[in-house]
């Protein structure tokens, strides 16, 4: 495993150490349809800048999610906030939320992204609701590219 | 599960702050008004379920290996790009 935890779990489950309940990222929610999920911490590849990154999921330690920046995938991505979701995330006006979205990888290694239900994290608080876009045309799995292709192809 | 019957244009109230109304009857397809809290998320089961599934699979589908691998199919579509730390 090239990326490493940056920050120590707990070895008995469900508990959150102190360090990782400072970083953690947490959706009060949970994710949609997966309401256990609440608590996360970013788990980066201290080598190298990559263009995705694992949130490790602190309330089941078996759940790992592989997520990219929407826009890298469908430029000119947005994902319209109502007032009520800017304010359960505290977010100013000032402040620009990080957008994630989940890439899935099937048997034959073709990669998809959400982006139906985006990932919105307020920075300045670690709080995050996943999105559900339903005015949009964007799906659960649009395709991104696939593993072994040449770079870049679909 | 409980059953009830309305017609166009009466309602049914969930909980304090929720009130269904049937707007609309055509042929096999029912117009719901919904007045909810903006708190409450409303969503078509459809879609929910999209939703969890997409999300169970994201989360079944990573082994950490898979990273660089993935890392590297993206890379033609993205630059070096960096995933943003909040």
């Amino acid at each position: 495993m090239s990326a490493t935890a940056q920050f120590a779990l707990s070895s008995s489950e469900h508990q959150l150490s102190p360090e990782a309940a400072d970083v953690a990222i947490v959706f009060p929610e949970g994710l949609v349809g997966c309401p256990e999920w609440q608590h996360f911490v970013q788990v980066v590849d201290s080598d190298e800048a990559l263009p995705v990154a694992l949130l490790q999921c602190l309330d089941d330690t078996t759940v790992q999610l592989m997520v990219t920046d929407p826009a890298l995938v469908e430029p000119g991505y947005t994902a319209p906030l109502s007032s009520a979701e800017r304010a359960a995330l505290g977010l100013s006006n000032a402040i620009e939320p990080v957008l994630y979205c989940t890439l899935s990888v099937s048997q034959d290694g073709s990669i998809s992204a959400n982006l139906l239900g985006p990932l919105v994290v307020n920075p300045a608080t670690r709080r995050g609701l996943q999105l559900v876009l339903t005015e949009s045309s964007y799906s659960t799995r649009h395709p991104v590219a696939q593993i072994g292709a040449p770079e870049g192809q679909v | 599960m409980l059953v009830l019957s309305r017609k166009c244009d009466q309602s049914l109230l969930v909980g304090d702050n929720i009130v269904v109304t049937v707007l609309g009857i055509d042929g096999d397809r029912v117009k719901l008004g919904i007045d909810a809290p903006r708190s409450v998320s409303v969503l078509r089961r459809e879609v929910f379920e999209q939703l969890r599934s997409a999300n169970t699979s994201a989360a079944a589908a990573i082994v950490p290996t898979n990273l660089q691998s993935v890392a590297a199919a993206l890379r033609g579509r993205t630059g070096q790009a960096e995933v943003r730390k909040p």
